[in-house]
């Protein structure tokens, strides 16, 4: 059903807040990606996005028929002919990736959803948190500054833990004190990192907890790139969630080229 | 840090909590011996307060932050029946009763809205210094307000809000007439009775100050002769001293 028209190629851009995905689709099949920094300038970063993405496949500007902006910026994406919610896009994207998928937590960079999608990957409820920054990859980012290491590495460092350092303030700017004091107090960092992605997962949860949870689950976003946070809320939900054969902070953008593809099909 | 002799301050240093706490708290202790020409062995007995009270090694024992607060109220100012502190990462209220005592108290210590991070935040993203920016913004005809209360997002907020093109000192105003309002809301949570003293590096905003005022409809009230910074630890200060003489 997400196929475009015969070699018809379509688009899907997500300006987050932290970070914008372009993707290019063709006959129902992903042809590339592209992720850049956006930051604030997030139209400039879209264009240079897709700019590269189409040089690397070499294509034209007019090589895409429909493109369809998502995420933060959806509403500035030059290039769009339309705009789709990144909550319905993480869940059409998710499903698409794999089908069983009826249940998606999408960690963004400054916000989190929870949400559930039908059978054809149509979005049927959702939960979100936008007030607090705890729980979405700013905190992870402010956090492993504190650490002095890259957010990338959280993950993989936390897997060396021997037993994860308690931490306990709900706010990510206070978290950071907290992990500072550990730091002096000599804890070892992979413990720290650790607890990170414990107190992390446990802010997350509650959103996910207010739906009727249904498997198969799906982690995305930038925030499902740190593999530590994924095995707590893997333990706390007490099941193991899919993995994609993408990047899963692409989902968004693969969802809003699903899109993209029904209205080029629509429009011919 | 401060250092006190018969309840008067000898000399006080206040250091940013960039590094690690520890290396702060010698630093600041060091700073302040320095200044009073003194040195570790003069000290009689140290008390620690705040939130870093763990790292403070030197210390003999740990008092709590409402505690010396109160303590250098009733020292600073016998009138006072309301206290609000807003510091970098904190906020607290609480009232005096007629007889001295701490009664009604209201802490945040779980989240950073309302605290001096937001204009923390501020400088960082406008690159320029909060002092300069709150004698310019004072000036704005047309505050930007934010809808934002987390400094996280309150960064984000402001970057996408300049890059549209709004002036950045109608920003500022926009943003410290917002933490004032929050402010405002956390002092609810204690009755409002005057004298209202407010103590914490946030007094130095006077463009927040203001905004406070008028949202809680009365005058605040700065303590004389101290660093606002300084209070919580010139109470500690003040209760060695009262420790050192039993």
């Amino acid at each position: 059903m997400s196929r475009s028209p015969d070699g018809v190629i379509v688009a899907g851009c997500d300006i987050g807040a932290l970070t914008t995905k372009a993707v290019i689709m063709k006959d129902g099949a992903l042809l590339g990606a592209e992720i850049l920094n956006s930051r604030a300038r997030g139209a400039e970063s879209a264009r240079r996005a897709m700019e590269g993405l189409l040089g690397r496949l070499g294509l034209q500007w007019d090589s895409i028929s429909y493109c369809v902006g998502t995420g933060y910026g959806r509403n500035v994406v030059p290039f769009a002919q339309a705009n789709v919610s990144e909550i319905s896009c993480h869940g059409r994207g998710a499903h698409w990736l794999v089908p069983s998928v009826r249940t998606v937590i999408d960690g963004g960079g400054q916000d989190c959803k929870a949400l559930l999608v039908d059978e054809n990957g149509m979005l049927v409820d959702f939960r979100m948190n936008f007030k607090c920054a705890a729980g979405t990859g700013a905190a992870l980012e402010v956090a492993a500054e504190s650490l002095g290491i890259d957010v990338s590495e959280l993950g993989p460092l936390s897997l060396q833990a021997a037993e994860p350092a308690l931490l306990r303030k709900p706010c990510c700017i206070l978290t950071q004190i907290e992990i500072r004091h550990h730091l002096f107090e000599g804890r070892n960092r992979a413990d720290i990192a650790a607890g990170i992605n414990e107190i992390t997962a446990l802010q997350i949860l509650p959103l996910v907890r207010e739906l009727d949870v249904e498997k198969d689950i799906a982690f995305t976003g930038g925030m499902a790139k740190n593999v530590g946070l994924l095995k707590c809320l893997e333990r706390e939900l007490g099941t193991e969630m899919v993995r994609f054969p993408e990047d899963p902070q692409l989902v968004g953008a693969i969802g809003a080229a699903l899109f993209a593809a029904d209205r080029a099909r629509t429009r011919s | 840090m401060v250092i006190v002799e018969n309840s008067r301050i000898l000399a006080a240093e206040t250091l940013p909590y960039r590094s690690f706490p520890d290396q702060a708290a010698v630093g600041a202790m060091e700073g302040a011996l320095a200044k009073a020409g003194l040195r570790r062995e003069d000290i009689a007995l140290c008390l620690a307060t705040g939130m870093g009270i763990r790292a403070v090694a030197f210390a003999d024992d740990a008092v709590s932050e409402i505690i010396s607060l109160h303590r250098a109220v009733r020292q600073l100012n016998s009138r006072a029946r309301t206290v609000i502190d807003v510091g970098g990462h904190s906020f607290m209220a609480f009232n005096i009763t007629e007889d001295g005592e701490i009664k009604e108290s209201a802490v945040t210590d779980r989240c950073a809205a309302g605290t001096g991070m937001v204009l923390d935040a501020m400088a960082k993203v406008l690159e320029m210094p909060l002092d300069e920016m709150n004698t310019s913004a004072a000036r704005s005809k047309k505050p930007v307000y934010i809808n934002n209360q987390c400094p996280i997002f309150v960064e984000s907020e402001v970057i996408s809000l300049t890059n549209d093109g709004h002036d950045v000192l109608d920003l500022f105003a926009g943003v410290a007439a917002s933490l004032a309002g929050k402010i405002a809301g956390l002092v609810g949570r204690v009755d409002l009775i005057p004298d209202v003293v407010m103590v914490g590096g946030v007094i130095r905003n006077s463009l927040v100050v203001s905004n406070l005022e008028r949202k809680l409809g009365l005058g605040l009230t700065r303590l004389d002769g101290i660093d606002p910074q300084t209070v919580a630890a010139y109470g500690a200060a003040l209760l060695a001293e009262e420790r050192h003489r039993v």
